[in-house]
This record gives structure tokens, sequence and C-alpha cells, in this order.
């Protein structure tokens, strides 16, 4: 038994190692990832936090300056595609926030109305200061139709 | 035509549910009859399965856009050879050639043991029908590759661009041979369980199935790897990515298991574990699908997202919930005798490197389900991203490459610490001057980086240790000169030393993964023509773009003339992509790869017309060495599959009934222990 016991101890202390290393490595990198009707409900906890927001590219507000490589633009919440393709009556604003993003070139695939992925903190004035805007695909290249 | 394949791929069904029933039935009546008959069964299904294949890829080359498929993943002016890798561009066709890669291995499988295992191949090829079944219910009635279209359109919405690239054409391909032969050995493995014949019989008869699982997916990440570094122009070739991380799980378990196999060759131990790491391989592979898609973790790559979660998911259920089990009702005779009696002994040495391999394997699961997790338990998505990945696993690669350096060269059963410095003298000295050499000459402080190249120098040191040990040996016994001692050791013992040819190339990818990871430049600047910008020891002028047009793609090339100490070297060209069909943009990187550092342009936006164009450039060292690392592996897996005479002898008296012990100790000749 104490030769088995001996087995047992080297691979707990592996065990207890790999767990650590889980711990402590999601408590100083996790990131919140919200959609922006999320981040925009809880926007006073955020402050400073990183988060990672994910939404759509508000036409009209796109801002890009090749020479600082400086991004600016707004986005809002993707619309709920299981909703009614009819638009509510209702007027208020969906919640959306203003992104900053400098020193990177703009993704190849941004555009208006592309879904977006933008990591970033938010800071006190509620704007985005992204350190990175990814683009999602479009999952499937076909021409939205019915099906 | 589509009728053809839709009625194949429903034969193909019925003869893989006839193929189980006459299988099992065959084994417990003990008629061969029908053993021989599923046999003729499964031939019969791979042949339906390669009927709907080609009758797609028909579909394809023809530009037949009444089936659903092709208008989806391809277009008239799509390139010939994208048409045909559009057969696994998309979901049903990929399971689709999942499905006929299943059918080929169990065909194979059936051959190899028409006369051998007359216990437990039935039922080995029973599990393999199926996992086929699933595959084709799916095909049948779920996802249907010959979906016909109401209304045909004149034109295909054509291939993803960023999957019109050489690798792309390579790379799922063999990540998919990977992950489906990973089934044979969990087919052989359960049934071990249910015919309850636990020796080690399961094991030789799948071990070169193992290693050619191992290889492939080895293959499947290094091309996905590159093909992410060619193609995305983020400098980058890695990214911890949920669909990185689901070809990278089974591989770890898979890398697991070879090692440990050869506890239980030796010692007779780890039978549980054996099993339940190919138990685990194979999960993973389903698991990786399952996650691909289902879109319950959210992925960059984001394939077809489709309702296909909950089957998988569901048949992964009832794969573990069985599997285990089945291991359970087991446990008992699978209890070993033997004991481990030393750390210091090479069993240790294995037992610990399957641990960390293992570990490394949850902590990447573990961050890949988080965001679910979290979501389900805290009601908030929280993400883990590269940091998170690279924090844990970072001091866990450190001490697999220590074990690495240890492990081959320890004795089994136990050893004194006399010994231990009389074998590590030298590869310790090595990778302490080394270090030392690094932090002196190279100016390299990072103390990671020092202890990765210390403990690189340390491995290869051993590695170096042991082939001259085993030279030697040839030399004063055979009396050989030394080249050919050389040649004749690895040729005789080519499981043993295709394994250290492996281990020097885990090393030399480590060293550039270190290299990549820890010294790149990256440099963004937005410039007009003719201006110059310093990158590292380069200087790089903007000389122009040109722009090209047709059918299929757009393409703008910029000219970039790079210079080193005022004399120009070479042009680059860097190129940004429209693609007309999707209405797409994709980029084309320019690569100049030295063994130093890899310079890497990316074309990243025009403006102004052409006049103002930003680039970014990576400067990033030993990335070189990455890919080398992974030929060699190629090269040493080529070694280890070697056929080898003597095995072949060993396995066949070891499948005898009466099988002596001692003809399978005979592996290890001149240089072992």
């Amino acid at each position: 038994m104490r030769v088995r016991s001996r087995f047992v101890v080297g691979a707990a202390i592996i065990a207890v190692a790999v767990g650590y290393l889980i711990t402590t490595a999601i408590r100083n990198t996790s990131e919140y990832y919200l959609t922006v009707s999320e981040a925009a409900a809880r926007a006073p906890e955020l402050q400073g936090e990183a988060i990672r927001v994910a939404g759509r590219v508000k036409p009209g507000t796109i801002d890009w300056d090749p020479a600082t490589l400086t991004l600016k633009f707004a986005m809002y919440a993707i619309p709920d595609p299981a909703a009614a393709p009819v638009k509510p009556v209702v007027a208020t604003d969906p919640a959306s926030f203003e992104v900053i993003c400098a020193g990177q070139p703009k993704p190849d695939m941004f555009a208006p109305n592309r879904d977006v992925i933008v990591e970033g903190r938010l800071n006190k004035a509620g704007v985005i200061e992204a350190t990175q805007v990814m683009t999602s695909c479009p999952s499937k290249y076909q021409p939205q139709q019915g099906k | 035509m589509p009728a053809l394949g839709q009625l194949a791929l429903a034969l193909a069904l019925l003869l893989a549910a006839y193929s189980i029933f006459a299988n099992v039935y065959g084994a417990r009546r003990n008629a061969p009859d029908f053993v021989v008959s599923a046999r003729h069964a499964l031939w019969a299904m791979t042949a339906m399965v390669a009927i709907a294949m080609a009758v797609l890829w028909a579909g394809l080359l023809q530009s037949d856009f009444s089936l659903e498929y092709v208008a989806a993943y391809s277009s008239t002016t799509l390139p010939t050879i994208y048409k045909i890798t559009a057969l696994w561009g998309g979901q049903q066709g990929s399971l689709l050639f999942w499905t006929f890669l299943l059918s080929i291995f169990t065909s194979v499988v059936a051959f190899q043991n028409r006369r051998r295992n007359p216990d437990t191949a039935p039922y080995a090829l029973a599990v393999m029908a199926g996992v086929a079944i699933f595959f084709l219910l799916m095909l049948n009635f779920v996802t249907r590759p010959f979906q016909l279209l109401a209304v045909v359109p004149v034109e295909g919405s054509d291939l993803n661009p960023l999957l019109q690239n050489y690798w792309m054409s390579i790379h799922p391909p063999s990540l998919y041979t990977g992950y489906v032969s990973a089934t044979v050995p969990f087919a052989f493995g359960a049934a071990a369980l249910i015919t309850g014949k636990l020796d080690d019989g399961w094991i030789r008869s799948t071990r070169r199935w193992a290693i050619f699982s191992w290889f492939f997916l080895t293959l499947g990440n290094m091309f996905g790897a590159r093909w992410a570094y060619e193609v995305l122009g983020w400098g980058g070739y890695w990214a911890w990515d949920p669909v990185e991380n689901a070809a990278f799980m089974p591989w770890l378990v898979m890398t697991a298991y070879l090692h440990s196999v050869m506890i239980q060759e030796r010692k007779d131990m780890l039978k549980v574990w054996n099993l339940a790491l190919v138990g685990l391989a194979f999960s993973l592979t389903l698991f990786g699908t399952f996650i691909t898609r289902s879109g319950v973790i959210s992925s960059v790559h984001s394939f077809t997202q489709s309702g296909l979660g909950p089957y998988f998911l569901t048949f992964l259920i009832i794969v573990v919930v069985s599997y285990s089990s089945l291991l359970a009702y087991r446990s008992r005779a699978l209890r070993s005798r033997a004991e481990f009696e030393s750390y210091l002994s090479r069993e240790a040495a294995f037992l610990f490197n399957n641990l960390i391999l293992v570990g490394i394997a949850f902590a990447v699961f573990w961050g890949t389900i988080f965001p679910v997790l979290s979501e389900a338990v805290r009601g908030v998505k929280i993400t883990v991203g590269p940091p998170f990945f690279n924090s844990v696993n970072a001091p866990l690669a450190l001490a697999l490459v220590f074990l690495m350096g240890v492990g081959p060269l320890i004795a089994w059963r136990r050893t004194t610490a006399d010994k231990l410095a009389r074998i590590f003298a030298a590869p310790a000295i090595l990778g302490v001057c080394t270090g030392v050499i690094a932090f002196v000459v190279a100016g390299i402080h990072a103390w990671y980086v020092l202890t990765a190249l210390s403990l690189a120098a340390f491995v290869l040191g051993t590695i170096i240790t042991e082939f001259r040990r085993g030279t030697r040996a040839r030399q004063h016994l055979v009396g050989e000169p030394r080249a050919r001692a050389l040649v004749n050791l690895v040729a005789k013992n080519n499981r043993r030393y295709g394994g250290y040819i492996i281990h020097v190339g885990v090393i030399l990818a480590f060293v550039g993964i270190v290299g990549s990871s820890f010294f790149k430049t990256d440099v963004k600047k937005t410039v007009r023509e003719g201006d110059s910008f310093a990158v590292g020891p380069y200087t790089l002028r903007f000389a122009g773009v040109s722009a090209e047009d047709n059918a299929h793609v757009a393409t703008v090339t910029a000219r970039v003339v790079v210079m080193r100490d005022g004399r120009a070297i070479t042009i680059m060209q860097p190129a940004k992509l429209f693609f007309k069909k999707p209405q797409q943009p994709a980029t084309h990187v320019a690569i100049r790869s030295t063994p130093l550092y890899d310079l890497y342009i990316v074309l990243a936006g025009i403006d102004d017309e052409g006049r103002l164009v930003t680039f970014e450039v990576f400067l990033t060292p030993l990335v070189f060495w990455l890919w080398a690392g992974g030929l060699v592996m190629v090269l040493g897996t080529v070694v280890v599959m070697w056929p080898n005479v003597r095995e072949r002898v060993a396995i066949a008296a070891a499948l005898r009934p009466a099988a002596t012990p001692g003809e399978i100790e005979a592996e290890s000749a001149p240089g072992g222990d």
C-alpha cells in the first residue's frame, strides 16, 4: 500500500499544480463577454473592466483615419433573428456604444451593419477603448433567403 | 444523379445495421459464416459511401446548382482544385467525407482481422459500424448532402475565400484522417471491455492505428497553423480558438496514450488508464465536431451553425456513459499487480508525462467551455483568451520538456542517484551552457526563455547521448563501421529511435514557439509611394501598387523593396484580394522566411485610391523552426511506422495463445537498458 500511495502523492501534486495554474490564470485573464444590450445594462459596474462586446456596426458612424490608424464607430445591439421581422413601432433608440480603436489597421471585413466583436475597456465617458476589433464572418455566404 | 447518391447513403445505413447484427450474432453463436457476411456487408457499405462521394464530386465539378450543397459552396468560376476540395468546405460534405474515411478504415480493419482476433474483432467492427450508423443517420435524415433546390440558381455562392488556399485543401483531410482513425483503438478497447479479453491484445492490434491517428492529427494541426499563418494575416499561427483547441485536445490525449501503452506492454500496469485514454481521445473527436458544428461556443472561425449540436451531444453522452460503465464493470479484472517502485524510474517519468499531457488537455478543455460554464453558473458569459492558455500551459510545457529528456534515459523500475548523475552529466552541462550563452551573448534576460532554451538543449543532449551509446555498442558488439552502425541501430529499433527523432522535432517546434511568442516585432505604418520605414535590421520601401481583375477575384498587389545595409535584397508583394461572388475581401501575406526570423508583410489597408497604403509588418524570430520541427516529426513517424520484420514476429507471437513474454522484450537491443 505504501508503494501505491507514493504514486498517488505524485499524481496529486500534478493535479493540484494544474488546478492552481487554471484558477490563477482565470482570475487574471478572464473578461466579460457581453452583447451590446447586456453591456449597456451593466455599464456602471463595468467601468475599467476588460470586456468583449458583440454588436453590429452602425451605418454612418464610421470614421477611419489611415494616417494615425484610428478607427471610430458606433455599434448597436444585434437584433434577435427569432423576433418578428416587422420592426417594432417603439421609437426608443436601441442601446449602442461608441468605439475607438487606435493603432490597428481596419479589419478587411469591416463595413456598416457587419457583426463585430470588440475587445477592450469601457472608459468613464462610456466609450469602449478597443485594443482589437474582430469581424465575425457571416456563417454562410449565401444571399439571405427565407427557408 | 443526386437520387443515386441518396440511395447509396440509404443502402449504406442498412448495410451498417446488418453488419452489427451479423458480427455480434456470429461472435456469440460461434457462427463464422455470419462474421464473414458482416465483413462483406462492411465492404459493400464502403462502396456505397464511395458512390455517394463520387456523386457529390461530380455535382461539384459539373457545377450542378440544383444541388443545394453545390450552390452553397461552389461557383462556375471557382478553380477546379477548389471544386474538388469544396467537398469538405461545408457541413454535409465534411460529414460525408468523415463517413467515407470511417468506412474505409472499417473495411481495412475487417480485412486485417479476417483471421486475427476472432473473439474481439467482430465486436470492434460492430462498434465501428455503430459509429458509422450515427453519421449515416445524420446524412440520411438530418443534414442531407443531396438536398435539391426548388429554384435552381444560375450561379453558386462560391467557396469561402479563406478556404481557397492550398493549406486548406490538405488541412481538413489530414485532421479528419487523424480524428476518424482514433475510432479504431477506441473500438478495440471497447471490444476488449465487452468480451472481457483484457490482456494487451487490443493494444497490439491497434498500435499502428494509434500512431497513424497521431501522425495525421499532428499534420492536421501543423497544416492548420500554417494556414492561419499564411492566410489570416495577423502574424501568428495559433490563437487558442475553440476550433483549434478541438483539434489540439485529441492530439494531447493520443500523445499521452502512445507513451502509456509502453508501460502496459512492459510492466502490465495502467490498464484502466490506457482504456480510459482511448475512450477520451475518441470522445474528444466527437466533442470537437460538436463545438464546431453547434455554435454553443463562439469561434472566430464560425462554421455553419446548424441544428446538428444536440445530435452530437446526445451521441457523445451515449458514448461516454456506456464506455465508462463498461470500464467500471470490468475494473476488478483490470486491477494490476505490479506497482511503482520508485520516482526515479522510467515508468514514473512516463506517468508524470501522461498526467501533464492530460492536465494540459484538461486546461484547454476548461478554457474552451468556460464561457458556457460561467453563463450557466453565474449568468454572465466570461471568456478567457490566449493569455489564459499561455499562462497555464507555459509552465506545464517546461515540465513536459524536462520529462522528455529524463524519461527515455532513466532505467525501468528504479535507479540510483549515482547512475543518474553519470547519465545526465553531459546533457545537463550542455543545457546550462546554452542558458549562459543565451544570457551573455544573445542578451536574453527573460527567465522563461532562458529556462526553455536550456531545457531544449538538455533534451537534445540526452538524445545525442542515446544515439552515441547505441552506435558505440553496435560498433563494439557487431563490429560495424560507425555510419553503418548508426543506420542499423535506427533500422533495427525503429520504434525507439524513430521516437527520438520525433522528440527532436518537438524540441525544434518548441524553440520556434518560444522564440516567436517572446520576441515578435510588430510595426504598423501608413505610407505613400516612395516612402521608406525600418523594421528591425530591414528598411522597407513602398514602390507602388498594381491591380488585376478577373471574373473570380480582383487583386491589388503592393510592391515592397526590402533593403538591408543599403542593399536591396528582395521585392515582396503582399496583396489584397476581393472575391466577387461572396463580396468578401481577403489578404495575401508576403513572407520571407529565414532560420533566424521571418519577415511578414500584410497589406492592411488601401486608401485614397491606392496612394495611401497601410502595412502591418511582423518580424518573428525562429518561427522557421516550428515548421522545420513539424517536418522532423513527420520523418520520425515514418521511421516509427516503417515495417519492421522483428516486430511482426513479436506481434504474431503475442497473438498466439501461449505467447512467451520474452519475445516482446527483445525489442530493446544495444543502447537499451
